[in-house]
């Protein structure tokens, strides 16, 4: 921002020019999509605008995060000319911050002050939770691009909230299956933070992993964004005579506890499994060597082959100085996919209209993460087993092995 | 088991190169100085940005130990003009320092939390006690024990340090005799601060370098400043040795109870012996 220009006499004339050019736009428009309607509301199928609330985090633990998110959306209309079918696409930008005392104001304020159609975004469970009244009472739709709390479209499921991410079970349980038809039926020792997606993964892993004829050695809890050091933890899965670890950790969390895997030798003697964020986004790079062999479930990787995938990853290296997409750019960029969808068949923009919409796409078959479909409003998606190795000098998770369609847990 | 005896050890020597800057300036100088947890986030990031080779590890710890050094003297001014009010009002002050140099080093490094490579021929492990431990935690014990016994002779056995410990005693004589005082606070607070940067860059290695880091590790400090006695290095010593290994040996024996074993033990103290554990008789217990 810091070079952000002074407003010169030619930029002035280049603003000038640009106004004048306007009304020629919008006659253009006007013959074309049945003119501009200003605000939306109004559109009803036929062009128009459609205003969507961006809420994400741009401040705070989950900022990286936020940016990832803002620009798998963005990508996405750069790629279709900001525009879902007729309608163009205005954003609006929010914080979500850290929590629901920014995150609930937040969405409330792209609702009320800036009077949006849609919201997109929220990375906090607890946030999405909390604004399941605003929402109803609004009739307006949001589409939540990370949270994955169960009860988002189980316990509380709502029509008007919709999810293009995960659930923490769904990845969990994928590995329970996994480790238990693999050689671990007894032995694994369970480990993750005291709150309340460290819990869900925990059972979501337990249920699917003795489902499949497995049996948990041992579970510990660790005080959740306190916890700076794992060595006593470490040690009691040592002590536990554990075979292997399964863990859920994600952000700084993710790096101390790698780390310290490897410095305190369990690395080499017990092999690591973990949901996804374990080693996605940039805490790969600061785990380093230290996460080499670590291998984890996701619905996403930027190795996955296939031809969606391939072209999204090059777009996005291209857009954004050479740095690769994260599942949570997926997640955003196929929120703007499937709002894209529902619209060609919405009769309004309505909360009520486009939940009917929503769940009339069937399949999105152009998804980088492969195709998937709505299934009580979240994805039922393939998920993925990946190993961390080092490809040409870059850590990546590499694809072992599709582990096919998994839904939402049960209850 | 013993394993974590001996990371109790680390921890707590880490803990005490943080801590004793805090009790030295809260205790001697009678100033709350809650930007001590940003001053170590602040040499963590320089670890962070610098760390690597052995050059880049020393020069992080003296680029840390200046700007720790300028920043003290900066703090002691900022504090000066509320010499003569309660610790509120100077609790507040530092506490928004510590809010604006927090938000500078998002600015300045990012928002992505950050690993600290320990120098290189410490970044790998060792067998001790039978269990592989991280050699850079090993030399940490060294360190800090060394670092330990400087700050004590410094302050009990030579002449700047019974300058310091009169001012704290009478500040008004000590100014009859001729001594600015307000020099020996700018000092006191400086040194203060270079330990807490140093122990930021020590401590890289361990906690990496992260946004929130500076509030968990101010809580930490001030839990062993209360355990040990304001003002005192051996109480510091102390309270940072029994913190490390409450926060090991606690977490390894009670894993249910991890969340609390801490702040279990520092209850425990403030019941029994309110004035930490070789504070003097209530002295600057106010």
């Amino acid at each position: 921002m810091a070079d952000q220009p002074i407003l010169t006499r030619r930029r002035l004339l280049s603003l000038f020019g640009a106004a004048a050019t306007l009304p020629v736009l919008s006659a253009c428009g006007s013959s074309v999509g049945g003119g501009d309607t200003g605000s939306g509301g109004s559109g009803g199928g036929g062009g128009g605008t459609v205003k969507v609330g961006l809420v994400v985090p741009q401040s705070g633990v989950y900022a990286a995060l936020g940016t990832d998110l803002q620009r798998g959306w963005e990508l996405w209309l750069q790629q279709n000319g900001g525009k879902f079918g007729d309608y163009t696409v205005e954003t609006v930008i929010a914080d979500e911050g850290e929590g629901p005392p920014t995150g609930v104001p937040a969405v409330q304020k792209v609702l009320q002050s800036d009077g949006v159609d849609v919201v997109v975004g929220l990375v906090n469970s607890a946030t999405a939770l909390g604004v399941k009244d605003t929402l109803t009472e609004a009739k307006k739709l949001l589409i939540v691009t990370n949270a994955g709390a169960e009860d988002v479209t189980r316990a509380q499921r709502t029509p008007y909230i919709w999810r293009s991410s995960f659930t923490n079970g769904q990845i969990a349980a994928a590995m329970g299956t996994h480790l238990a038809s693999s050689g671990f039926k007894d032995g694994v020792y369970l480990i993750a933070p005291d709150y309340a997606a460290g819990k869900e993964v925990i059972a979501g892993f337990t249920s699917a992993f003795e489902a499949g004829g497995g049996t948990v050695l041992a579970s510990a809890t660790t005080p959740f964004g306190t916890t700076t050091d794992y060595q006593p933890f470490l040690t009691g899965i040592q002590q536990a005579g554990a075979k292997a670890t399964f863990c859920f950790y994600s952000g700084a969390e993710a790096i101390a506890f790698v780390k310290q895997y490897q410095q305190f030798g369990l690395s080499s003697t017990i092999p690591l499994y973990g949901s996804g964020f374990l080693t996605e986004g940039s805490v790969l790079k600061q785990q380093a060597d230290a996460a080499l062999g670590v291998q984890t479930t996701l619905h996403y990787s930027d190795q996955i082959d296939n031809p969606a995938n391939k072209a999204f990853v090059e777009a996005y290296k291209g857009a954004y100085g050479g740095e690769s997409p994260s599942c949570f750019s997926v997640q955003s960029y196929d929120a703007a996919n499937v709002l894209n969808r529902a619209l060609a068949s919405a009769t309004a923009l309505d909360g009520d209209a486009l939940s009917t919409a929503l769940g009339g796409i069937g399949t999105v078959d152009d998804s980088p993460r492969g195709p998937w479909e709505f299934e009580n409003q979240t994805p039922k998606q393939n998920i993925y087993l990946r190993k961390v190795e080092n490809v040409e000098g870059v850590l990546v998770n590499a694809i072992v092995q599709d582990l096919g369609p998994q839904s939402q847990p049960a209850a | 088991m013993l394993v974590s005896v001996l990371n109790g050890f680390a921890i707590g020597f880490l803990l005490f190169i943080l801590a004793v800057g805090l009790s030295l300036v809260f205790g001697m100088m009678d100033v709350l100085n809650l930007a001590h947890g940003a001053l170590f986030l602040g040499g963590a990031y320089l670890g962070a940005a610098l760390a690597g080779s052995w050059g880049g590890f020393l020069a992080a710890l003296a680029v840390a130990a200046v700007a720790g050094l300028a920043a003290g003297a900066l703090l002691s001014l900022m504090t000066e003009p509320l010499r003569n009010r309660s610790h509120l009002d100077q609790a507040l002050l530092t506490l928004g320092v510590a809010f604006v140099a927090a938000e500078a080093l998002i600015i300045v490094f990012g928002d992505d939390p950050l690993s600290v490579p320990a120098p290189p021929g410490l970044d790998g492990s060792v067998t001790v006690l039978g269990a592989t431990y991280p050699t850079y935690r090993l030399v940490l014990i060294g360190v800090g024990a060394v670092l330990a016994i400087v700050v004590h002779v410094v302050v009990e056995r030579t002449r700047i340090g019974a300058l310091v410990r009169a001012t704290v005693a009478d500040r008004e004589m000590v100014a009859a005799l001729g001594v600015d005082n307000r020099l020996v606070k700018v000092v006191v607070f400086g040194v203060g601060s270079l330990l807490a940067t140093t122990a930021g860059v020590l401590g890289g290695p361990i906690y990496g370098a992260r946004p929130g880091l500076d509030a968990t590790v101010l809580i930490l400090a001030l839990v062993v400043v209360v355990i040990g006695g304001l003002g005192s290095v051996r109480g510091a010593l102390l309270g940072a040795l029994i913190i490390g290994q409450v926060d090991t040996l606690g977490r390894l024996l009670l894993p249910e109870l991890a969340s609390f074993v801490l702040f279990a033990a520092l209850a425990l103290v403030l019941v029994l012996r309110p004035q930490g554990i070789l504070g003097g008789a209530g002295a600057r217990a106010r």
